[in-house]
This record gives structure tokens, C-alpha cells and sequence, in this order.
């Protein structure tokens, strides 16, 4: 196999897709942990979610738009749900709690999901629009992951122009700096951490709708997410969005390019990445200091 | 009623549990299966080692089942491809876990507590990775590490390891006296400034403490044992599998010291033999024990994050504090006694 | 409150452990993964099993009783199996037990039943009759894994082309297709192109989706199994490549992936199975068993359902024979002499290596049209002659032990 410009730069477009619902996950993953000081162990499994739920709505109507905003919405009252009754109660209490609970959760859920969907996998067929790639002087790319890419740069956009721009947005920014002296300004901040929770999760539920197109939806497909989800928040600095952004870059091409030249080291590549980054950086690239 | 961290100071008292403990345990293979009985040795020795760091230290590890798993493949691939006799076996499981442990202490010891647990878990999936793959040709790979002979004792006198009641009474001297060191551990100087660094870190340090040291001390401690374990593992098994690095086994053991009760000392073994027991009972009869199992979790931690142990613990202490007489001084209670 | 349900809880615990014990001795001891991610694949072993022990019954069971027998749930893990098996074994004094879906736990579990003297039939894919594994106690009722790849490769060449690139999942089963089609390559004039390795447990390809294109192969061998099969076709379709030239064999295929992967398993996709439904246009014990499955599981047998079958019902058919159900050595030979037929053609177990003798379909997918029942139509069958190496060469693991795997 020869190493071309074209393969190179085609390898790279990949990375980009692959880093991509990285991304998204990973702002969800730092949203929550931001704000609300948990470390959600089962993000992965509301990614499985969102993907089932974009299968159920896809199969019942038959449109592929109506099922991305509906596994948002449906996974992000579950994630309500979720952090009401389970995770509220153990606030307070040491940061482990949460932590446990939801690793327990993510075991349950993922239990539940293979009782009543069974293991075969669930297909959503794409629209037409979709389906083939792009293809020019030999660089080509699925047309769908260019989709995910826009889509993902859309869902940054929202998020910035919804942290700086909007009052709720400000809310959770304080919120995340100073949640004592917001509540003493007489807001609810436990709705908000509620809010917050249910926004990281729709996002990871989103990455879930959006992958569930490329890989079949399956109840165990959070398991491995939720484990490369954390490496790639913490390599770009729990509580950093920009980290986020960058930890999920950087992943994706370690990814496209360890399997190009030495595929059976890709899962051990991206835990050898965050090791070194952290021995080097200890609080990741871009640190915490909970910026959002 | 206080849900979390409380200062405890063990008296000799306390040994009576772990006495009681060992005791119930000679009678152990006669009463369930003799293979379940072995295991909740293992596992046991595994859960007090990994509660050495996370009960008494205060840090998480989220990649234990790389100590395990070393000391597993270390036994096997000593006994297969040196033929070394067991001890010698054991002893390599245990020089490489605690030389392991050593290597992550130095690098990561002073990160804080979640970068810590997201480091150990890294190295665990690394070692799962590795074992998987590019090793594969020493490992054996999914297939685990196999063409282990039949296994025997030859020093101090011949026991047949292949027989179960031998093999058992083999692994309960080595996790007895291990169960003992480790009480003496911790009931030392040093096993009192581990639970203060967990206390309260900061107070630690400012009275002078070398703090980084005693974290360290304590990981590489937990790697001696938890290799030990992972050593006998093989050989009860005669074979080594690839599980035992897997994450989800990181996972399991942390569960059962958490249902056993993490604030205690022979909670982490109650935790294993209830949760190895109940598994083994329920598999027969439901295939969705996995469901059963994360709402157990999320139940103890929700309601009794003190685990079996602690819970019975503080129901007895809450007696013994009923039944003192309202004339005693308060103070007396503030320093509060524990057993085992 | 509290104290009461610690009292429910003992007398939960206590009842638990009573009732564990079995009343009858039980002869048979079989596990099945029949929890986790694999739990279809093993419900369908389960199902063939059981089958089997109504079929023995109906006939006046083993000696006389009917069939008592432990099924349990190995959770797919080697650990978990050994114990089980302990148990059995050591505890309950069960001397023949079976099951096991994938190959790494058989491969465990034999090495273990040969130091302990148990009789050990799996119901899976396994290596266990090759080289130093082999050692006299254990019996396979799937297929040895290169008998799909010499299957699948001889079909290729004859008829899809000659260049041919393959995507390996990179663990032992993976090795030995690519093996194996190295070997039927070099013999029948293929021309190998490439090879990636997949680690376990990936499901995005893009990584390689450009190699794929950039090497253009006549034929691209999917050498993945699992959910992961499904993800790399759904992958190749939305890329737009399955429905052009390229072709897909997938050494062994599943009636699960043909349903996962929908629209996308084309025509241009060829798969090896070891056993069909829509063989029961040739075979009538196909018909028998494949009413008997629909009539109590509601759908058709997969390959998994006649492993499980097979293995069970030639175990309880040698005790009956033997007239023994602990004496291992002589069960051991009464399955070696043993010939039987149940859901395809005559067969037995190879007496050098305890292999079960049987063929292996190709079957090929038809797309959209891929309903219900209706999954593919059968291509081509291969029978054992074709696939299986000879004794002597089993015993050495030659050829396709040695050959060299690329890249490692």
C-alpha cells in the first residue's frame, strides 16, 4: 500500500468524521462534569440510548429528520429523570457516589436494553440524499460523514451562542463558578443542574441517533464509548469545552491514522495518548478551572 | 446518621471479626461448593488489597484488574514457559505487581483523585490491549494462557493442586496470612496516616507528613496483594483468562467492596463471598442478573453506601449508644470504637 | 422494617441454597452463554439442546429415565465456565458435559476435561482437535474455524475472482480464515492484495473504508463477527460499495447479520454457514427439525440451533449405546464408531480427533427482497471430503497452523 497525498488526505477527512461525534460527546461529558462535579460513567449508555431512540421514531414514521430531534428530546428527559431521582439525592456526599451510581446505572440500563430489544443489531437506513460519497482527485468521503461534521460544527455554534448569549446560558456559567452565590441571588440552581445533566446527556443521545446510522444499534455500543469518551475529556482538561473540542480532534486522527499504519494498535493508541499528555500536562491540554 | 468518612481507631478488639472471619471460612468449602469457596478466597484477598487504596487511602483506582492481572499472567507464564514451582511462581506474580504498582505510583501518585482513577484505568485497558494483540503469541491472546500442567506442591510437603479440598486449604493459608499482614498494616502508625490523608489530605500535610510517600507506599502495597491474588487465580484455574484484565473485572471488585462496606476491614470479603454467592444462585434461575446486579448498585449506593458490614456496624453501634447511661460524658462517644 | 428484611433476606438466601440441589442425578452438564451481548447466538444452542433432550425422551430417554440434566450460563467467559464445570464435575459427579459458543472458552474447558477425565462435546466452532490441544476427551459438533475458510475460498475463486483483500478481526478464530484462504489461495491461483487486522470491538471502518477503494479488489473478505460484521456492511453500503463489482464472502455468516444488515447484504454477498434451513429441500431431517423448532421457538433454526442439537442428542444417543453414563473411556469410544443422522446427511465424529463430520453451505444474500424466513439462497454445498484435512495433518496443525500470518 503506498502512502499518497490522496490517502493521506482522505485518512485525515475520516479523522475529522471520527472526531467529530468525539466531540459531541465529549461536550456533554464536560458539560455535566462542569457543572455539576459528577463524573457520568453512563454516557455511553445515553448514546446507546439516543440511538435506539432514533430507531424507534424512524421505524414508527419513517423520517429520518423527525428522529434526531426526537432521541434528543427523549433522552434528555430521561437524563431529567435520571438526575432527579438517582443523582440529586447524593449530592453533598462524596464525589464517588455519583460516580458508582452511575456506572451502576450504565450496567442496569444496558441489561434492560438487551431484554427488550434483544442483541441483533437494529439498522436505520439513511435517505437518499445520503447515501455514496464525495469524490475528487481520488480524496473521497462518505457523504453522511460530511453531514456529521456540519452537523457537529452546527451543535458547537449552538452551544457557544447558547453560553454567551443567552440568560440561561450566563445562569449556568455562574452557576458553574459559583453555584452558592447564584442561589442566593434566589435561583433555582438544583433546576438548573437538572437542566444541565439533561443538555449533556441530549448530546451524548444525539451522537448516539447520529452514529446509529454508520454502526448498527446495539444495547452494548456504550460500553466501549463511554471508556473513550473520558479519555478524550480528559486529555483536553475535565470542565474545558475547548478541550473537549481539541481532545476529540486529536483522537479522531490518532484513531484514522494508527489503524492505517498499524491497526491491531488502535485501542491501544488512544490510552497510550492520554497517558502521555497527562504525564506531561497533568490537568490535560487546556487545564479545568470549569470554563464553559 | 453519618453516611461517610469517620475516624476510626482499631483496637485489638477489632481482631475478634477477623478471627471469626477466618474461622468461617475453614468450614466455608463444606457448606457451598468447594470451587465457589476457593474463589471468594481470591477475590477476597483481591477486594482488601484494593480497599487498602480506596477505604483507607482514599484513592480510586478504576484499573485494579491490571495488578490482578499481571500477577495471573506472571504465575502462569512462569509455571508454562520457566517451569517454575509455585512459589517461585507466586513470588515473580508479586515482584512484578508491586514493580507495576511502583512504575504508576511514581508517574501518577500526585495527580488528583479523578485524573488518578482515569490514569489507572488507562493502564489497565493498555495491559488488556496488549495481552489481547500484540502479545498475543506469550498470552495466548482471547484465548487466555493455557498449556499449564497439573499442578502440584512439592515444598514444604506434596499437596495435589488439582484436587479441590487441597487446593483450597492451599489458598486459604496464603490469603489467612496475607488477611493478617494486611490488619497489621493497617492498624500501624502508618495504616493510621493513610485514613487521616483521607480524612482530610491538606491537614495531612501541613503537619508534616510525607504524604506523596505514604500514597505510594500504599498503591504499591495493593499491587503486592492484588498480584498475589491474581497469582492464585491461576492456579486455581490452571489457566490463565484474558478477563482478568478487563475492565468490567475492575469494576466487579470495586462493586463488592462497596457492597461489603469500603469503611470497614472485612467488609470488602463479606461483599465478595454475598455477591459471588447470590451471583452464582441467581444466574441458575434468571439470565438477567446483569440488570439485578447494576440495581443493586445504584441501591447501595442510593441507600446503604456503607455496605453490608458498615451498616450492620453503625445498627450496633447505634445500640451501644442507646444503651450507655444518659449520665456519660459526651465526649466518650466522639472517639468512636470499631470492630473489624 | 429494616430488621425484617433482614430476616426475608436470610430466609431468601437459605431457600436459594436448598433448592439448589437437584433431586435426581443429573448426567449431562451444559453451558451456554445465555447472558451478555452473545446471549441470541447462545439461546439458540439452548433451544437445539433442548430439542435434542425431548427427542431422546420421546424415545424412552437414557437408559430407561429421562434425560436429567444442569444448563447454565457461562457468560461467554473461560473463568466462569471452568468453575461451573468444577462444580459439576467435582460436585455433583456429572462425568459428560458440553456446550460453549466461543472457541477461546472450548479450547480452556477441553485442556481442563482432559486433566479432570470428563467428557467434553462443544457445541461451537473449534480448534480443539488440532495439534497439542487435541488430547482425547473432547468432541466438537461445529466445525474446525478453516473448514468455513477453505469453503468460502474455494467458492470465490472458482467463480467471483481471482484478487482478494481481507479484513481481519484480530483474534485466533480471524487467524485461522486468513489461514486458511492464504493456503486455498496459493493452490488455486488467487492473488492476495491485502490484509488489515480489526481489533475487537471496533465498529467504525472509516478508518479503512480509502484502503478498500484504493486496493479495488474483486473480492474483499469480511473476516468479522458479531455486531461489528453488521457495522462494516452498513459502512460499505452508505459508502456506496455494495452494489457495484466488489464482492463479500464472509467465511461464516449468520442469519442475525443477514437480518441486521438489511438492504445492504446484496447480491454481491456470499456467506458460509454450516447449516441452513432451506436445506431441508435436500435433507428430510432438515424438514423434521426445522417444523419441530418453528412449532415450539416460533422461528427457523440457525446453525447454533443444529450444533446444539447434534451435540446434545450424539451425547445421550452414545450413553444409551454404552449403556453407561459415567464411564468416560467407553462413552469416548462409543462416540468415535458412532454414526448417526439427524438434521443433514449421515455423520460421525472423526475417530483421530473427535471432529464432527459435515458440510458447509455458501449462501447468498438477496438483498432487499431478504424476508421472514427468506435470508439467501444456497449457492453451493461443500462436503466434509472437501473441507477437512487429514488426520495426520490435523495432528500436526499443517498447513494452515503454519502458515505465516501478514503483518505480525
Amino acid at each position: 500500500m503506498e502512502l499518497t497525498l490522496t490517502l493521506i488526505i482522505t485518512q485525515i477527512l475520516f479523522g475529522l468524521a471520527l472526531g467529530a461525534v468525539y466531540i459531541m460527546m465529549a461536550s456533554g461529558l464536560t458539560i455535566i462534569f462542569g457543572l455539576l462535579d459528577v463524573v457520568n460513567f453512563a454516557h455511553g449508555t445515553f448514546y446507546m440510548l439516543g440511538a435506539f431512540a432514533a430507531y424507534i421514531v424512524i421505524s414508527l414514521f419513517g423520517n429520518f429528520w423527525l428522529g434526531l430531534p426526537c432521541a434528543i428530546i427523549l433522552v434528555g428527559l430521561i437524563g431529567w429523570m435520571t438526575e432527579s431521582l438517582l443523582i440529586k439525592p447524593l449530592y453533598g456526599k462524596d464525589p464517588l457516589y455519583p460516580l458508582l451510581l452511575t456506572f451502576g446505572f450504565s450496567i442496569a440500563v444496558t441489561d434492560l436494553m438487551r431484554w427488550i430489544f434483544g442483541t441483533i443489531p437494529k439498522v436505520i437506513e439513511l435517505p437518499k440524499g445520503f447515501a455514496g460519497s464525495f469524490m475528487s482527485a481520488g480524496i473521497f468521503i462518505p457523504k453522511y460523514r460530511v453531514f456529521i461534521i456540519c452537523l457537529t460544527i452546527a451543535v458547537l455554534l449552538f452551544l457557544w451562542f447558547f453560553f454567551k448569549k443567552t440568560n440561561l446560558g450566563m445562569i449556568i456559567r455562574a452557576a458553574t463558578r459559583d453555584s452558592l452565590m447564584v442561589r442566593t441571588l434566589g435561583i433555582n440552581v438544583p433546576r438548573i443542574w437538572t437542566f444541565g445533566f439533561a443538555l449533556g446527556v441530549g448530546l451524548a443521545g444525539l451522537g448516539g441517533a447520529v452514529n446509529s446510522s454508520i454502526v448498527a444499534a446495539v444495547p452494548d455500543m456504550g460500553v466501549e464509548m463511554t471508556v473513550e469518551c473520558f479519555v478524550v475529556v480528559v486529555i483536553g482538561g475535565l470542565g474545558s469545552l475547548g478541550g473537549a473540542i481539541l481532545g476529540g480532534l486529536i483522537i479522531g486522527q490518532v484513531i484514522s491514522f494508527v489503524s492505517l499504519f498499524a491497526s491491531d494498535w488502535s485501542n491501544v493508541a488512544i490510552f497510550l495518548t492520554m497517558f502521555f499528555i497527562l504525564l506531561v500536562r497533568t490537568r490535560g491540554l487546556f487545564g479545568e478551572a470549569g470554563r464553559l | 446518621m453519618k453516611n461517610d468518612l469517620r475516624p476510626k481507631v482499631q483496637r485489638g478488639a477489632g481482631n475478634r471479626t477477623v478471627w471469626l472471619a477466618l474461622l468461617v471460612c475453614i468450614v466455608l468449602p463444606f457448606v457451598i461448593s468447594i470451587p465457589l469457596a476457593t474463589e471468594i478466597m481470591i477475590f477476597g484477598l483481591f477486594a482488601l488489597a484494593f480497599n487498602l487504596l480506596l477505604g483507607y487511602t482514599g484513592v480510586l483506582s478504576f484499573g485494579h484488574a491490571a495488578y490482578f492481572g499481571v500477577g495471573s499472567y506472571a504465575c502462569g507464564m512462569a509455571i508454562r514457559y520457566a517451569g517454575a514451582s509455585i512459589w517461585t511462581s507466586l513470588l515473580i506474580s508479586i515482584a512484578l505487581g508491586s514493580l507495576l504498582a511502583a512504575i504508576v505510583g511514581a508517574l501518577a501518585i500526585k495527580k488528583r483523585g479523578v485524573y488518578f482513577a482515569m490514569i489507572s484505568m488507562a493502564v489497565g485497558q493498555m495491559f488488556y490491549f496488549l495481552a489481547l494483540s500484540p502479545l498475543k503469541r506469550w498470552t495466548g491472546g482471547e484465548d487466555g494462557l493455557k498449556f499449564i500442567p497439573r499442578l502440584k506442591l512439592e515444598f514444604p510437603f506434596f499437596v495435589d493442586l488439582g484436587s479441590p479440598y487441597p487446593l483450597y486449604f492451599f489458598v486459604y493459608i496464603i490469603v489467612g496470612i496475607s488477611i493478617l499482614v494486611i490488619w497489621r498494616i493497617l492498624n500501624s502508625p502508618f495504616g493510621r496516616l493513610l485514613q487521616a490523608i483521607r480524612e482530610n489530605e491538606e491537614r495531612t500535610i501541613a503537619s508534616g507528613y510525607n504524604v506523596t510517600m505514604a500514597k505510594f507506599v500504599s498503591l504499591v502495597f495493593s499491587g503486592f496483594f492484588s498480584a498475589l491474588a491474581g497469582g492464585l487465580f491461576t492456579i486455581y484455574l490452571g489457566y490463565g483468562p484474558l478477563h482478568s484484565l478487563y475492565w468490567l473485572t475492575s469494576g466487579t471488585i470495586l462493586l463488592m467492596t462497596i457492597l461489603g462496606g469500603m469503611h470497614t476491614f472485612i467488609g470488602p470479603v463479606v461483599g465478595v463471598a454475598v455477591f459471588l454467592y447470590v451471583q452464582n444462585q441467581f444466574s441458575r434461575y434468571i439470565e438477567r442478573w446483569e440488570l439485578l446486579v447494576g440495581i443493586l448498585f445504584i441501591s447501595l449506593v442510593l441507600i446503604f453506601p456503607d455496605g453490608i458490614v458498615g451498616t450492620i456496624k453503625n445498627k450496633y453501634l447505634e445500640r451501644k449508644a442507646d444503651d450507655t447511661s444518659p449520665e456519660t460524658e459526651p465526649e466518650l462517644n466522639a472517639k468512636t470504637e470499631t470492630e473489624g | 422494617m429494616k430488621k425484617a428484611s433482614w430476616i426475608l433476606g436470610v430466609i431468601f438466601l437459605f431457600t436459594l441454597m436448598v433448592s439448589g440441589t437437584a433431586s435426581a442425578k443429573p448426567i449431562f452438564g451444559i453451558l451456554l452463554p445465555l447472558s451478555g451481548p452473545f446471549s441470541a447466538m447462545g439461546s439458540d444452542m439452548k433451544n437445539g439442546t433442548l430439542l435434542a433432550i425431548d427427542d431422546v425422551n420421546a424415545k424412552g430417554g437414557v437408559l430407561g429415565k429421562p434425560v436429567e440434566y444442569i444448563l447454565g450460563d457461562d457468560e461467554l467467559k473461560s473463568e466462569v465456565a471452568i468453575r461451573k464445570y468444577k462444580e459439576m464435575v467435582d460436585g455433583e459427579g456429572i462425568k459428560v458435559i458440553g456446550g460453549g459458543l466461543s472457541g477461546a472458552t472450548s479450547v480452556a474447558v477441553n485442556e481442563w476435561a482432559c486433566k479432570n477425565k470428563a467428557l467434553y462435546m462443544a457445541f461451537c466452532y473449534s480448534s480443539m482437535p488440532l495439534g497439542k490441544e487435541y488430547c482425547g476427551y473432547g468432541f466438537v459438533a461445529g466445525m474446525i474455524p478453516y473448514q468455513s475458510g477453505v469453503a468460502t475460498a474455494r467458492y470465490s475463486f472458482k467463480n467471483l475472482g481471482k484478487s482478494w483483500m481481507m479484513i481481519t478481526q484480530d483474534y485466533r478464530f480471524g487467524h485461522d480464515q486468513l489461514q486458511a484462504w492464504l493456503v486455498t489461495s496459493e493452490k488455486l491461483g488467487g492473488k492476495f492484495v491485502g490484509n488489515v487486522y480489526s481489533p475487537i470491538g471496533q465498529t467504525d471502518y472509516s478508518a479503512i473504508l480509502p484502503r478498500i477503494v484504493a486496493t479495488n479488489p474483486d473480492i474483499l473478505v469480511l473476516n468479522i463477527y458479531g455486531q461489528s460484521l453488521d457495522s462494516i456492511i452498513k459502512q460499505l453500503g452508505e459508502a456506496g460499495l455494495t452494489d457495484k463489482k466488489m464482492k463479500f464472502v464472509i467465511p461464516k455468516s449468520h442469519e442475525n447479520t443477514i437480518k441486521g444488515a438489511g438492504s445492504f447484504y446484496t447480491q454481491n454477498f456470499y456467506g458460509g454457514h454450516n447449516y441452513y434451513w432451506a436445506q431441508q429441500d435436500k435433507y428430510p431431517g432438515a424438514k423434521t427439525f426445522n417444523d419441530a423448532y418453528r412449532k415450539r421457538f416460533g422461528g427457523p433454526p440457525s446453525m447454533d440451533s443444529d450444533n446444539g442439537y447434534t451435540g446434545a442428542h450424539a451425547v445421550l444417543d452414545a450413553m444409551n449405546k454404552a449403556k453407561t453414563t459415567t464411564d468416560v473411556p467407553k462413552l469416548i469410544q462409543t462416540l468415535k464408531e458412532m454414526k448417526f443422522q439427524y438434521n443433514k446427511g449421515p455423520e460421525q465424529f472423526r475417530a483421530c480427533d473427535g471432529i464432527r463430520m459435515t458440510s458447509v453451505v455458501i449462501v447468498r444474500g438477496i438483498g432487499a427482497k431478504a424476508k421472514g424466513w427468506d435470508l439467501g439462497e444456497i449457492v453451493a454445498e461443500y462436503p466434509v471430503e472437501e473441507t477437512l484435512e487429514s488426520c495426520e495433518n490435523n495432528a500436526k496443525d499443517i498447513p494452515f497452523g503454519q502458515v505465516k500470518l501478514p503483518g505480525k
